[in-house]
């Protein structure tokens, strides 16, 4: 009904569909766009841990931190004691990856994902490392790297944002970590939530359909009218298009999530209640169905900016936070491979830092960001491999060192980018995502 | 130019010790020049040489493919002490024992290995290999200053045009001649109505009343647009239009910017300041002095001091980092990066870590500056663990000025004393369990608390209870503190502090302190130092260097951004960015003599709006000319006016205008929690939204999160400078029109106030069509909205709405197509 009334080449006339499709204005900053070279993955979902998920007690086993937990870590008076990892380790897949007991279920698809062990960041505090891991500063408001890559691909589908942020609560730096700072407002990304309203002002407050109908096509008439004497202005005609979108984003939206379409077996797969929008079950599924219609960038971040990974007090506060997204992740992964979607999706699994291998509390651990682990798998990644390595007590990266900067570089290479040459000009310089930093960490590709 | 990153002073010395390296040709033996070529050679070609060679990269200004490179080292500095392979950086770097510097980045060499690379920097490093080192210009500041916006203002003529009955004034004869150049017509005038609504739009951000768009009608005489003109300059809403365009520049924030975004209730000063200095047409030098050293200069009573002092907001609202009080030299960085931008149109932070890699600014500049600043006390705004405030300026007389300060202090330094407290506690507490342990199993634990200090047994040893008492009196004193800490009125502000040269940091890391520079300005616009006889910090000279009507920048970057902010872009398109790598302006003459009458009137931004807007060009209609479009679709020259959508406040503004709930108010302090019950965390910062009828200026702008409303319009960003606002047309913008709360609430509004104003159903639509396109409704127009809403009556009437509803909400729901109509939503 809505394209009936502004879609169309009808009433817009030629040149200004040429001026759209040349970028003239507005959503046509999300027409799709090609790549440097040939890609691998066409879109990303970025599972963001929030608090720091400690890598000795899930993805990197340190036998000799079980040896000597307990023990001090020098001999100073008042050394800080090495802490045991809290769980066992138990190998996954063909591959053997050994992974901990929090994950029991991502360890069951250990030949699907390339593990890196051997991350490190540059900040050693929530806020900054939260930035660094999503806009490559840690202390700089810069565009996120989701804002990149939606201003690099554009959009499959204009009915749904480029970018969704599916955060139930707000991570550290707060929607800085989705924003698009000084890349256009486009790319920002647009947090979508479990609930009645989605998205800020979906729902319709005109009170029918019928009424919002009539609303949008007096308004099409009195805009229609305004351009008769102004007729090749790409704003006018971006402005008018983008209420045709916003109402298809209107109809689109509630489709993705609308679960009851999804089979029981499905809804298995990830462990969600039927109904259920609560935790990341609900979140993980949601990102295929968004990925699935051609959203490019898709970022879950598990939960906000307390009670969450950061287990200075006691490593156990990591069991009910990992029982939150073991099953969904492992259930994604499966359905999107089930679907033929993990081919060129690529899926991202990363938090702020590590932790350290000594306490901090009674017993937990410290932030860390000289070690800690991260994962991709699907589109372009070697599968079944565990790489880089970090010493004997997971401390420091001991081979293959991963910086943030070349974790976001390999991902850009996977979506068919050269990271040098990703560029916005913005204050007189050209700005990206790996500032002058960032190697391709080749070893991980296909 | 250099790409080093080192300071000036440094360089020049790196420079000298280059030359010698590379004349040097020592003295091998055949046995040394062996081991080079069998362990060492081989392992730099393949381990090295891709990333420090010359025919591939030379990453962080190292070469390792010559031995003159290798001795001279890269930005750290030399690679090798010769026969020191524990002072070597590149052995540090290939031992891998710092986290920061391992080298190969990727692949670490074997032990064998390294211990060959220990052997040979023992050996004095052996090396054959000619060839060069990395070039190390330094700045060439004669061939710098010949970029046009370092050169002297130039007293341009104005250019002669042939058609003399066009132009209003010298302005348009500037635009003219360009035009003329190009064979570019310009278009015919705009009619009153565009004009009015394009001037009071641009003048006060607001839509023009009914009356005055009749007023201005009805007046046939000549000075009618410029008694509009004085009119919009004159209302106070004028300040609150182009204070926001200033507020953008400086990024001005209610919030720290710290990880828990500190509420800073007293920052709303410097806003109003921003506002009513615009209002009386502060001259633009006055007012960059009073932000930048405001509280040094004279004042004839407390009142005007006081309002001086609340200038310097604008060094105090730059951004707060981390949780502790430690990050501050990334306030500094951001500081500068502003100052720089904001009034010279320079970008100084690239100097922070390296030489600018395009304009002449080395990094002694930048540290000449940073001392200035680093010599001045900041207000402090409270952190997550560092929470009570401390140095804001007390706006009150003696004594009580002192005592509050004092307080303040007090209260701010128990924050240290409470962690210092705890550790203690924390410390002995653990020490006493030790010594319990170790001593006899009988030993009560209370007997061995009672230990005496080993130097002096007649002193009892300090306990863990001791600690913990002191620590419930600290806590004591500062809850009492905090009970009075909002009780004066304080300005978020700078005070002097004693004079210090800073030392510059290498690569930009606070910890690796290079060369002191004295305090002092910017090499390529004079060098100029801060007397060493000053004592304080040396703000007052730097504002007075910056405002020196000789400086060549500062009357060209603030005309520009006038310029920009009538005709939508600047002369530069860049306006924070008169650099190398800044766009060259298009009306190079008209820049300059902008400028000239700038400072000849005594800088006031007033007469800039009189000059610009009482131009032909100004004047000119915004329809497309084909003709003129072929040429120049851009419209660079300016052959018509430039359509734009009405910014994120006047879209809010407007709908809240037209309604006729537009509190005209200034807005005060938000409503913020009491400062003594804040607790804010990295995991809690602090986050709200503090609704208001008033005027958007006077939102809370917070840099965690954006202000919602303002974010989907493409408002401005808190965290950095914003020149030009992006403009994008979003279906998030679609559907805040269609679906907001307050667009809803507010068109209920418009529909009551037009119903209240007629009972006429025709006249009723005219009235609309007035109030929010500031022109009546065309008959046609007339018939389709009575047909719309007789529709629209029906259709209620079938949802079974209450009849007496009907006709409002008809009325709303064709007020809400009006607002969101493109009409409504652009300039012409």
């Amino acid at each position: 009904m809505i394209r009936s009334l502004v879609g169309g080449s009808i009433i817009l006339p030629a040149i200004l569909n040429d001026l759209l499709a040349a970028d003239g204005g507005g959503s046509a900053g999300l027409a799709p766009r090609s790549p440097h070279f040939p890609p691998k993955a066409k879109r990303v979902i970025f599972l963001y841990m929030t608090g720091g998920v400690s890598h000795l007690d899930t993805f990197d086993p340190k036998p000799r931190l079980l040896a000597d937990g307990g023990k001090p870590v020098s001999d100073n008076p008042g050394a800080a004691r090495y802490l045991p990892p809290g769980w066992a380790f138990k190998p996954g897949g063909k591959c053997g990856t050994e992974v901990s007991d929090l994950f029991p279920h991502i360890r069951e698809c250990m030949d699907d994902i390339c593990l890196v062990r051997s991350m490190r960041g540059d900040h050693n505090d929530h806020f900054q490392a939260t930035l660094g891991m999503h806009t490559g500063s840690v202390s700089f408001a810069r565009p996120s790297i989701g804002s990149w890559v939606s201003y690099g691909l554009g959009t499959e589908n204009t009915n749904l944002p480029s970018f969704v942020a599916l955060a139930p609560e707000l991570p550290y730096a707060g929607t800085q970590v989705f924003g698009s700072d000084f890349l256009p407002g486009v790319h920002a990304g647009t947090r979508v939530l479990a609930g009645k309203e989605p998205i800020a002002n979906l729902v319709r407050r005109a009170p029918s359909a019928k009424i919002q109908e009539f609303e949008l096509s007096l308004l099409d008439r009195f805009n229609r009218k305004h351009q008769l004497a102004r007729p090749v202005d790409p704003a006018l005609v971006a402005r008018m298009k983008s209420f045709e979108t916003a109402a298809g984003m209107q109809m689109a939206m509630p489709d993705v999530l609308d679960l009851a379409q999804e089979s029981d077996a499905t809804l298995a797969l990830y462990g969600l209640e039927r109904g259920s929008t609560k935790g990341f079950a609900w979140q993980c599924l949601v990102a295929r169905r968004l990925v699935e219609r051609g959203v490019r960038f898709v970022e879950l971040i598990d939960v906000g900016s307390h009670d969450n990974w950061d287990a200075h007090g006691d490593m156990a506060t990591h069991a009910p936070l990992a029982r939150n997204v073991d099953r969904p992740i492992a259930g994604l992964l499966r359905d999107l491979k089930g679907r033929g979607l993990l081919e060129e999706t690529l899926v991202v699994w990363t938090t702020e830092f590590g932790r350290t291998p000594n306490t901090d509390g009674p017993k937990g651990r410290s932030h860390h960001s000289s070690a800690f682990s991260s994962w991709l798998a699907g589109g372009g990644v070697k599968a079944g491999i565990a790489y880089g390595a970090t010493d004997d007590y997971g401390r420091l990266v001991a081979e293959n060192a991963v910086h943030v900067h070349d974790f976001h570089a390999t991902i850009l290479h996977l979506l068919g980018f050269d990271h040098e040459k990703l560029v916005f000009r913005h204050a007189g310089r050209d700005f990206r995502l790996t500032d002058v930093h960032g190697n391709v960490v080749r070893e991980l590709l296909t | 130019m250099s790409t080093r990153s080192l300071s000036f002073g440094l360089v020049l010395s790196a420079l000298a010790a280059g030359i010698l390296y590379a004349e040097e040709k020592p003295a091998f033996s055949a046995g040394q020049i062996d081991f080079f070529e069998k362990k060492i050679r081989p392992v730099l070609v393949k381990q090295c040489y891709k990333c420090h060679s010359e025919t591939e990269k030379v990453k962080g200004g190292l070469l390792l493919d010559s031995r003159a490179g290798v001795r001279q080292g890269g930005e750290t500095g030399p690679a090798l002490v010769l026969g020191k392979p524990d002072q070597s950086l590149l052995i540090q770097a290939i031992r891998y024992s710092d986290e920061d510097l391992q080298m190969p980045p990727k692949h670490r060499l074997t032990p064998e290995q390294v211990k060959d690379f220990e052997e040979w920097v023992k050996m004095g490093a052996p090396d054959p290999r000619e060839g060069k080192v990395p070039a190390k210009e330094g700045i060439d500041y004669a061939d710098a200053r010949k970029l046009w916006s370092f050169q002297p203002l130039q007293n341009t003529p104005v250019p002669a045009v042939k058609e003399a009955g066009w132009p209003r004034g010298d302005l348009d004869r500037f635009i003219l001649a360009r035009l003329d150049e190009r064979g570019l017509r310009p278009n015919r005038d705009a009619d009153k109505r565009t004009l009015l609504r394009r001037a009071t739009y641009n003048l006060t951000g607001l839509p023009p009343t009914i009356e005055e768009t009749r007023e201005f009608l009805a007046d046939q005489s000549p000075e009618a647009f410029a008694k509009v003109v004085e009119r919009l300059l004159a209302s106070p809403a004028y300040g609150e239009k182009w204070g926001r365009h200033w507020l953008d520049v400086v990024r001005y924030a209610d919030t720290s910017g710290c990880n828990s975004d500190f509420p800073i209730p007293s920052a709303y000063r410097y806003r109003n300041y921003v506002v009513e200095a615009f209002n009386r047409d502060l001259p633009y030098d006055e007012f960059l002095r009073e932000q930048i050293a405001g509280d040094l200069l004279p004042a004839a009573n407390d009142e005007e001091h006081f309002r001086k002092i609340i200038g310097t907001g604008y060094l105090a609202i730059a951004r707060r980092f981390g949780s502790r009080a430690k990050e501050f030299h990334l306030t500094l960085e951001d500081l500068l990066d502003n100052l720089g931008k904001a009034t010279l149109g320079l970008s100084l932070g690239c100097a922070r870590c390296h030489d600018h890699k395009f304009d002449p600014i080395p990094t002694g500049d930048y540290y000449a500056l940073y001392g200035i600043f680093e010599s001045s006390r900041f207000a402090f705004p409270g952190t997550e663990i560092y929470r009570h405030t401390k140095d804001f300026t007390p706006l009150v007389p003696e004594p009580e000025a002192s005592k509050f300060l004092a307080e303040a202090r007090e209260a701010a330094e128990l924050d240290d004393k409470i962690e210092n407290l705890k550790n203690e506690k924390k410390r002995l507490a653990r020490e006493e369990k030790k010594a319990a342990e170790e001593a006899t199993p009988k030993l009560s634990e209370a007997a061995a608390v009672q230990l005496v200090d080993a130097k002096d047994p007649a002193k009892p040893k300090r306990t863990a209870v001791d600690a913990e008492q002191d620590l419930e009196a600290a806590r004591a004193r500062q809850e009492e503190l905090e009970k009075t800490a909002d009780r004066v009125p304080k300005a978020y502000s700078v005070m002097d502090g004693t004079g210090r040269n800073a030392a510059v940091q290498k690569k930009g890391d606070p910890a690796a302190k290079g060369e002191e520079v004295p305090r002092g300005f910017l090499t390529v616009l004079g060098g100029q130092k801060v007397p060493a006889e000053e004592l304080g910090s040396g703000r007052r000279q730097l504002a007075a260097w910056i405002t020196a009507p000789s400086n060549p920048l500062t009357a060209r970057v603030m005309v520009n951004r006038i310029w920009q902010h009538h005709f939508g872009k600047g002369i530069v398109k860049t306006p924070n960015d008169f650099g190398m790598r800044g766009e060259a302006p298009t009306h190079p003459e008209l820049l300059d003599w902008l400028a000239h009458r700038f400072i000849e009137s005594g800088w006031s931004i007033k007469a800039m709006h009189r000059l610009i807007m009482l131009s032909r060009t100004y004047a000119l209609s915004s329809e497309e000319n084909p003709a003129c479009s072929a040429v120049d679709a851009a419209n660079t020259f300016l052959w018509r006016f430039e359509r734009r959508r009405l910014d994120a406040e006047e879209v809010r503004d407007s709908f809240l205008a037209v309604a006729g709930t537009l509190d005209r108010a200034p807005g005060g302090s938000h409503p913020f929690p009491p400062e003594g019950s804040w607790r804010y965390t990295q995991h809690k910062p602090f986050i709200a939204d503090f609704p208001t009828q008033k005027r958007a200026i006077y939102l809370l702008q917070q840099r965690i999160r954006k202000q919602p409303f303002l974010e989907i319009f493409d408002g401005a960003d808190a965290n950095a400078t914003t020149a030009v606002r992006p403009v994008s047309h979003t279906p998030i913008q679609a559907l805040w029109l269609m679906n907001a709360e307050l667009a809803h609430a507010e068109s209920m509004n418009f529909a009551e106030r037009c119903m209240a104003a007629f009972s006429d159903e025709p006249a009723r639509i005219s009235h609309a069509f007035e109030l929010a396109l500031a022109r009546p409704a065309e008959p046609d127009e007339i018939i389709e909205t009575q047909e719309y809403l007789r529709e629209m009556t029906a259709t209620l009437n079938e949802m079974q709405f209450p009849p007496e509803q009907h006709a409002t909400m008809a009325f709303a729901s064709f007020g809400r197509v009006l607002l969101s109509s493109n009409e409504f939503l652009f300039l012409d």
